[in-house]
Order: C-alpha cells, then structure tokens, then sequence
C-alpha cells in the first residue's frame, strides 16, 4: 500500500514517532470504506427512471381505466416525497443548511420531477390551465424557488431556474443552450441575455448580501453561461437583431465577461476566470477577423497565425499567474 | 538523459501532503505535525485547479497549432511531411523546456503539447508510410501489413512516452493499440476468430496483474496515477472480451454481416456476461476498492443492456420504473443501514476531498425535462410537448 511507503519514509526521517506510525498504520486498515457518493448516485439514477418511467406509462394509459392508478400513485409517491423532506427539514436559514442524512434531499427531488409530471397531466386530461400556458410554466417556477430556499437544495433551485426559463423561452440547461436554442430564428436573444444578465444580478446579490452565497454558483453558472452564448450568437448572426445590435453586444460581452473574472477573484473560483477569459477571447478574435476583412493572402494568414499564437502565450501566462493574480483581492 | 520527464520527488511530495491531509482531517496528526511533514515535503511543482488546467489547455493547443500555422504559412506549405516532423520535434522540445523552466506537472499546458507532439509523430508516421509501401484498399485494412507497420511503431511510441511523462490519456490509447495489435495477429491465424475473446481476456487479466504489481513497487508513486487507469482499463477489456453482446456483434462485423447470429459456445458467454460483474463488485465491497467497484457496476449497467438488446423481458417504460424503485428502496436501506459503520463500509461522507464545485446541480438542470411553454397556435395536448420524461429521453 502506498500509505505504508510513506509512514515507513516518516519513521525513518523521524518525523513521526514508532507509536504514532503504527497508529496511523492501524487506522488505514481499519477505516471504513465510503459509499457515500455511489449511494447518492443510485439514488438520482433511480429517481430519473421511476419520473421517467412514470410519465411515460401516464401518456400511454391516458386514454383507457389503468391511467388512474398511474395517477394515484404518482400522488402518493409525489406526497410521500415532500411529507419525508418536510419532516427531516431543518429550521431556515440565510446560511449553507448542514444535515447528517442525505435522502430528505433526494425526497424532495423526486416530489419536484413528480410534480412536473403531474402538472403536464392536468393540463393535458383537464387543460386546467386553458390557453394560459405562462401560467402552467411559472407555477413550477414559483414553487421550486420556495422550496429551494426553504430547504437549501441547489439541485431544486436548478429546477426551479430552469423552469423560469422555459417561461421566458428559452432552455437554459448549459449543455442544451449550445443545441436547443435558436435565438436568432424566434428573436430570443434579447429575451435569453435580459434573464440571463438577471440571473447573474441575483449571484452577485446572494454573495455580497450573503444570502445563501452558495447559491450564487448555480445562478452564476447557469445566468452568464445563458447570457454570454446569447449575446456571443448573436455577435456572429449576419441578419441584425432587433433586440441586440452589434454596437450594444461588443460592450455587453465585455462588461459580463469582465464582471466574471471581477467575481472570479472574489471568490478565487477558476470556472469563472475561465468562463470570463474564454468569452472575452472569443469577442477579440471576432473583431479582429472583422478588422482583417479586407486584408487577403498570406498578409492576412500570417497576421492571424501570429495573433493566435502571441495572443494564447499572453493568456497562458496569465493562466500561470492566475494563483497570484486571484488571491491579490 | 533521465528516464523521466518530471521531478519523481514532485509525485512522492503530491501522495505524502495527499496522506497527510486525510490523516489531520481524521485527526490523527496535530496541525503542527502536518505544518512539519508537509515543510519537509515542499510542492514545489506548478498545478492549478481544473477550470485553469482545462483553459492552459485550450490556449497551450491554440498557441502551439499557430505556431506550426505560422510556419506553414511563411514557407508556403510546401512538404507535409517535414512540417510534421519538424512539429512533432519542435512540440517536444518545447513540452521538455517548459516543464524544467516553469515546472509544470500534468498541468494543461504540458498535457496539450504531449498529445500534439504524439499527433505530430502520428501523422508522420502515416505519411511516411504512405509514401515508401504501396497503396492498400481500405476493405483489407484491418488485415494488411502496413497497419501492423504503422500501429506497431505507434505503440512503441506511446509506450516510450508514458514512460517518460506518465500521462494517463497516453498510457489510455497505449493499451488500446496493444489490444488491436493482437486482435489484427490473430485474426491472421485460421482459428484466430473463433479464440480472440479468450485471448483478449488472458491478456487483460495478465495485464491487470503486471499492472497491480507494479503499484507495489515504492518507485512507482511516479506512475500511480497511470496505474489507476490502467487497472480499471484491463478490468473493462477483460469483461467487454467475455461481453456476449461485444463477441457477437464483433464476430459479425469481423465476419462482414449485416445481422449478428448466434455464436458459438454462446452459454460460456452469457455465463461471462452474467458473473463477472458481479464478481467485481463482490471483490470492489470486500476488498474493498472503489477500481473493482466502480468497474463492476458499470459492468452490470452494460450487461443489463446486453439482456435488454436480446431479450426485453419488460416493455422499457415499466422495467425504468421497477428498476428506478428498486435502486431508491436498495440505495436509501444501504444509507440507513451502513451508518455509521458495518462491514467496513459506510454511507457518511468521509474523508476523501468533497466535490470540487456542485456538479449536481448542472446534472439537475440538464437532465429535469421542464414542461416548455408551446407556440401560441400550438394545442396542448399532443405528445410531444413535453413533461417529465414523456418523451422517452429521460
């Protein structure tokens, strides 16, 4: 084992005492091995396919007698879900909630994807809602943001963000904002920078107020993340935008993208300086190529081979410097 | 020349403040013990967190292919092939100054300049060989000569490098190139199909056992972390090898056919399909190992599909809900159940570093499908717009 090396170094260097090192020796043999993170896993691999599995089996019965027990059962399950989180909750807090069991979390996780479904069901069977659509998608919104503060769930907040997204109209997961979206067919972007420079108002709110400051990542992620890509696309769109003329977004890219490396230092949180520099890089190289329009031939090659060389040593040396550069707040 | 590309003591010195840590936060040494251990054990090697690692990346890559760009463009592109070689030499070079001058140690930068060094070389390689031996067809490819001419020195070369710089992607792709070296031999040979599984699987399980060997050894902390890819590495090639679903599709691309057949002594490899993942996770629990564990789960997720693929016992919708409630009830027993402490094992969270940033909450947000509000001549109500996993993609 590699442990017993290095306490064999530490004796023989004399750091540690003969005891001490057989302790230590002992406690290694005899520490337990965690199944924390596996258990944690498990349990959202099997929430995602029971809501999954659920919602499907709840559109393939619609029509005939079986749909009522599907029903019944989400119900049940979607109370149990809440009844178990809100009886394990813990009094509310500004601060970060610490709890010694981690199922009341993934009970209120799974009472949130049964509500969704439960929802859509309603509508569907009943058109509860009628044609009021931003009613039906707000509902969600609302109550997920309740319970993510009264019960300090980041994954319920991520719920709850996104919910307010598909409001506004956009999707807002950082994966499917790259494919889903197409601001510049539906004329989103305008819509999808505004909640997303909003989102990021709220992070930057919640870690200077210290209210739920670890809160402020998932908003922070997920709001400049949305706002960026939002404002990046439409910087590289050949039809003008109503919403985001080119003049408004150069500025917009470099203010948000600043703002990120300004929060990034305050919190010394590399993603952040990444996210920012990335997003300033790309803003750069989008001018400069425009400036470089007129200029063909190996001029132009060798000015833009020479660019993206001088220009990526500069950032990695201020990557290399990025410890100093960071902790200097 | 030495043998390694970094400072071995920078890996000795990484593993002893990695102990260390763990065993303050156990409480079994006192700050001023840490304090002492880890003055006499400095870092002194350059490693920032992930996010700056993933950005020296990015830009080491976008430098270094101007760099080669820029070459190309000033002497007008004229010979591929000496562009190549002086790339890869050049990438070298500069991967070897930069670690001795800023002390890089598997810090983005010197991991771009690795793998674009190697993509250089390959591609020299390949054109090279191109050039001196006659064009091949591409249908014999996997059989011919000149893909053992050019995979072969590959994977010297692969192995020479993770040797020198013990870089995990690179010892990944090695051992990679070693299965398909085999694979291309032996279906040379008559009965070289029909014998590929069993081999593959001796050479895995040979591999795993050189491999946890080595991690023996006090002189390979240097390696350590290629060794962990490794073991897990051999683990998968030896189940995939037995894998029912791998061998009978394998055989019938080998074989040139649209639709698989049944296989030969196809019962030894549901047995292999069925026991071994078990078996890894038995042995991940009592051992215990994460390695074993983790492999072995993943294992059963693969033979799980493999028994779906052939035999859907449930329509999909229902076995998702059986088996989303079994893994609640079994995960939410193990937490009650393994606190604090049974069979050395645990549900609390020990000592191991917490998560570096909430990655749950991303997975949350990209997997929860919320209801989206439709077109406004859109009617609710029809099957696609939505809701919690109606769409099947959950």
């Amino acid at each position: 084992m590699v442990s017993d090396q290095l306490l064999d170094e530490l004796r023989h260097r004399g750091l540690l005492s003969a005891h001490h090192t057989e302790a230590i020796r002992q406690d290694e043999r005899s520490r337990p091995f965690s199944l924390h993170y596996e258990l944690r896993a498990a349990l959202y691999l099997g929430i995602t396919l029971l809501t999954g599995g659920l919602g499907v089996l709840l559109y393939q019965h619609l029509d005939d007698i079986g749909h009522g027990v599907v029903v019944l059962s989400m119900a049940v399950l979607m109370l149990t879900g809440f009844g178990y989180a809100a009886r394990h909750r813990q009094p509310f807090t500004w601060e970060q909630v610490t709890t010694s069991s981690f199922v009341p979390d993934y009970a209120l996780l799974l009472g949130c994807l049964l509500f969704l479904a439960l929802e859509t069901y309603l509508q569907v069977q009943y058109n509860l809602f009628g044609n009021r659509y931003g009613l039906a998608t707000v509902l969600p919104a609302v109550l997920f943001f309740l319970l993510a503060y009264r019960f300090d769930h980041r994954g319920v907040l991520a719920m709850a963000i996104t919910a307010l997204a598909s409001w506004v109209g956009v999707s807002v997961a950082p994966l499917s904002a790259f494919t889903d979206n197409n601001f510049l067919y539906y004329g989103l972007g305008g819509a999808a920078v505004g909640l997303g420079l909003l989102l990021t108002a709220v992070g930057f709110e919640a870690e200077i107020n210290r209210h739920k400051p670890h809160f402020a990542f998932t908003y922070i992620s997920l709001g400049a993340n949305l706002a960026l890509l939002a404002a990046t696309s439409a910087l590289f769109t050949f039809y003008p935008q109503p919403f985001l003329p080119k003049v408004l977004v150069v500025p917009l890219l470099v203010v948000l993208s600043g703002s990120l490396v300004w929060y990034a230092r305050r919190t010394k949180s590399y993603l952040f300086l990444l996210m920012g520099v990335l997003y300033g890089y790309i803003t750069v190289t989008y001018l400069l190529f425009r400036v470089l329009d007129g200029v063909h031939g190996e001029i132009g090659a060798t000015i833009v081979m020479l660019y993206f060389t001088l220009s990526a040593v500069g950032v990695v040396v201020l990557f290399v410097h990025g410890k100093k550069f960071l902790n200097r707040s | 020349m030495n043998l390694k590309a970094y400072n071995p003591a920078w890996a000795q010195h990484e593993a002893m403040h990695a102990a260390t840590a763990r065993w303050f936060r156990r409480g079994l040494l006192t700050s001023e013990q840490q304090q002492a251990i880890q003055t006499a054990y400095p870092l002194d090697f350059y490693r920032p967190g992930l996010f700056l690692r993933i950005g020296l990346f990015i830009f080491a890559y976008i430098g270094a292919s101007g760099m080669v760009g820029l070459l190309a463009v000033i002497t007008s592109f004229d010979h591929l092939e000496s562009l190549a070689f002086i790339a890869a030499i050049g990438t070298w070079l500069a991967l070897e100054f930069f670690i001795r001058s800023s002390r890089l140690y598997h810090a983005g930068a010197d991991n771009a300049l690795l793998y674009m060094a190697l993509g250089w070389a390959a591609l020299w390689l390949t054109a090279v060989l191109d050039d001196v031996l006659p064009s091949i067809s591409s249908s014999s490819l996997l059989s011919s000569i000149q893909t053992t001419l050019l995979l072969g020195p590959l994977f010297l070369l692969g192995l020479l490098a993770t040797i020198r710089f013990a870089d995990r992607v690179v010892a990944f792709a090695t051992y990679c190139l070693l299965l398909l070296l085999i694979t291309i031999w032996l279906l040379q040979l008559p009965f070289g199909r029909l014998v590929l599984p069993f081999i593959l699987m001796a050479v895995s399980a040979g591999a795993y056992q050189l491999v946890a060997l080595l991690s023996k050894r006090p002189d390979y902390t240097y390696y350590q972390r290629c060794l962990v890819v490794l073991k897990v590495l051999s683990l998968s090639s030896l189940y995939l090898a037995g894998n029912y679903y791998v061998v009978r599709e394998g055989n019938a691309v080998l074989g040139g056919d649209y639709l698989s057949a049944q296989i030969p002594s196809a019962p030894v490899f549901y047995l292999l399909t069925a026991l071994v993942p078990l078996l890894y996770i038995r042995v991940g629990l009592r051992h215990p190992s994460r390695v074993w564990l983790l492999t072995g789960l993943a294992a059963a997720a693969f033979s799980l599909f493999t028994l779906r693929h052939y035999r859907a016992v449930l329509p999909t919708e229902i076995a998702a809900v059986l088996f989303g409630l079994l893994l609640i009830l079994l995960a939410v027993w193990a937490a009650r159940y393994l606190r604090p402490t049974r069979h050395g094992l645990t549900s609390l969270a020990q000592d191991e570093q917490p998560p570096l940033f909430n990655l749950e909450s991303l997975i949350v947000a990209e997997t929860a499908v919320v209801p989206t509000a439709p077109e406004p001549t859109f009617q609710f109500g029809g099957g696609h717009s939505g809701g919690a996993g109606a769409d099947g993609t959950y």
